[in-house]
């Protein structure tokens, strides 16, 4: 199979720009990933813009402010994994022999608050108040502290672990630091998940220019892409689809147990050989849940995973080195290449106080509505 | 043929979402479509089964207990057009296990400090709002029960 190589990157901090258009933070994070690549924009074969709360044609009115070079381009949408499958895209793009230098980029511009429901759920749904983002996620955190045991400290030590994170992390929008106490001091937003331990939607862009081993033999710090998975949750696998109900037999793998399975396939890696991951953190739960689901530890030992410290930084497996979407904020369409620009910067040697020591391999995984799923994988 | 001029019309909030008349709210019951080729069994009425694709499915009248399977309290009002009472005060949503093998998404009449996974639950069908034809749109909820789901 053809390789593929991350050969530049370029990231617009994430938070709230009132001041700045989507084509603004579109542009610069292109601009940036182009630079970084040592290329010009007439070198790009085609582009795929991820994007969820965008208008349509955004792709279009985005690329052509870089010039209008005539390239196959357009937008994207997977919900929280737009960003995965537009690099999915780029990849089958350049393995097919059609492209041999496509730029990703992810953008979004959102409002402040919960989620506009009528993206997601049908009216009926919304007039019963059961059209609200977060109760999902906190109704599989409340059955996994039936089942296994899980309390509510360590949800909350994984909001800890990921703000204290943030404090080295430039581009994240909330940058502090908070206690154990300070983050179960906060408002209950769906118990037992709590405004500190949430992530909120906003504003950001994430670029990054993808090209064939013959075009990035020549990249001074080219970084491989071994794997890129997306599925769509099985059936009954993950009610945060959402579902207006789920079945009480079935036994399907969730979304991202299956698409780690397939990317874990592709790299021929397994967890214990990846060395940092960025994870979908929408709630400190979601990514308690997913060090089970992408394999770090058996199904149900998640908190014993967080109490070890194993994904502290320093840890064995450094989780959401970057401060995670909790404190950075999820910009959705751009959340997934945020993930995979902090990687490449981690496998360079390029992340500064938040390096992760000798980082060879990373992953990336994403998840949201609809069951969307995403995970990339990357080696130096 | 006569017709009370105060009787009001009722509409169920989703097309084939009960079984029976709605005139009698305390016998009203949940519709689900059981699938003929897998046997999974799905809230409401729906037309090609979502774990097998198959086309044919039987109606029937979901059982009006069950258990709680897990919860959560919305501490903030709901986006969009939520038709709950005002002010809006926290409230409970869960899954609710039903004996038919399905779980459903519902609103809880139940007090938070009562809340426990396990818990017995019965099916409630009440008016949630006037729709714009002054009918009385019926909604549902799960409320404390006393006795086991049978």
């Amino acid at each position: 199979m053809t390789r593929v190589y991350v050969t530049g990157v370029g990231l617009h901090p994430f938070g709230r720009f009132d001041g700045k258009s989507y084509l603004d933070l579109g542009r610069e994070a292109a601009h940036l990933a182009l630079r970084d690549a040592d290329i010009s924009w007439s070198d790009v074969d085609a582009a795929y813009l991820a994007r969820m709360y965008l208008p349509a044609t955004s792709a279009p009115r985005i690329f052509k402010q870089l010039g209008a070079t005539g390239i196959s381009s357009c937008d994207v949408e997977a919900a929280c994994a737009s960003g995965g499958v537009a690099i999915r895209q780029a990849i089958m793009g350049i393995a097919s022999g059609a492209f041999d230098t496509v730029m990703v980029l992810g953008v979004e511009k959102m409002p402040r608050g919960f989620m506009d429901p009528t993206m997601i759920y049908e009216p009926w749904q919304i007039a019963m108040g059961l059209a609200v983002n977060p109760s999902y996620w906190a109704m599989r955190a409340r059955r996994h502290m039936h089942e296994f045991g899980t309390t509510e400290h360590d949800i909350a030590r994984v909001a800890v672990k990921n703000h204290r994170n943030s404090t080295h992390n430039p581009f994240a929008m909330y940058q502090k630091a908070f206690t154990t106490e300070e983050i179960l001091g906060s408002r209950l937003v769906c118990d037992p998940i709590r405004l500190l331990e949430i992530c909120a939607p906003n504003d950001g862009s994430a670029a990054i220019v993808l090209r064939s081993e013959r075009r990035a033999r020549a990249a001074r710090k080219r970084i491989e892409v071994v794997a890129s998975a997306h599925t769509l949750a099985r059936y009954s696998s993950d009610f945060r689809s959402p579902e207006s109900s789920m079945s009480a037999r079935a036994s399907n793998s969730g979304p991202t147990t299956v698409t780690a399975r397939l990317a874990y396939d592709q790299a021929g890696l397994g967890p214990q050989d990846i060395d940092c991951f960025e994870v979908q953190d929408t709630d400190a739960f979601c990514e308690l849940e997913a060090y089970e689901d992408l394999g770090l530890c058996a199904v149900g030992h998640g908190a014993e995973l967080v109490r070890s410290g194993a994904c502290e930084m320093g840890g064995r497996h450094p989780v959401n080195m970057s401060g995670g979407l909790i404190s950075k904020g999820e910009p959705v369409g751009a959340s997934h290449l945020g993930q995979v620009v902090e990687l490449v910067w981690q496998l360079r040697g390029e992340a500064g106080a938040r390096q992760v020591d000798r980082a060879g391999t990373g992953l990336a995984h994403v998840l949201g509505a609809g069951g969307h799923c995403a995970v990339t994988i990357l080696k130096t | 043929m006569t017709t009370l001029p105060t009787s009001t019309e009722r509409v169920a909030i989703r097309e084939g979402l009960f079984a029976g008349a709605l005139d009698a709210l305390d016998r009203v019951q949940l519709a689900g479509s059981s699938c003929n080729a897998c046997g999974e069994v799905h809230l409401g009425t729906v037309h090609l089964c979502p774990n097998c694709g198959n086309g044919s499915l039987t109606s029937l009248a979901l059982h009006p207990s069950g258990t709680l399977w897990t919860y959560t309290i919305l501490r903030f009002k709901p986006p969009g057009d939520f038709r709950g009472s005002e002010p809006f005060k926290p409230r409970p949503c869960g899954l609710v296990e039903l004996p038919d093998g399905v779980r459903v998404l519902a609103p809880l009449d139940i007090p938070e400090e009562d809340l426990v996974i396990g818990m017995h639950v019965r099916l409630r069908a009440s008016p949630l709002y006037m729709d714009d034809a002054d009918r009385e749109v019926i909604a549902f909820s799960f409320a404390p029960a006393e006795e086991p789901p049978v």
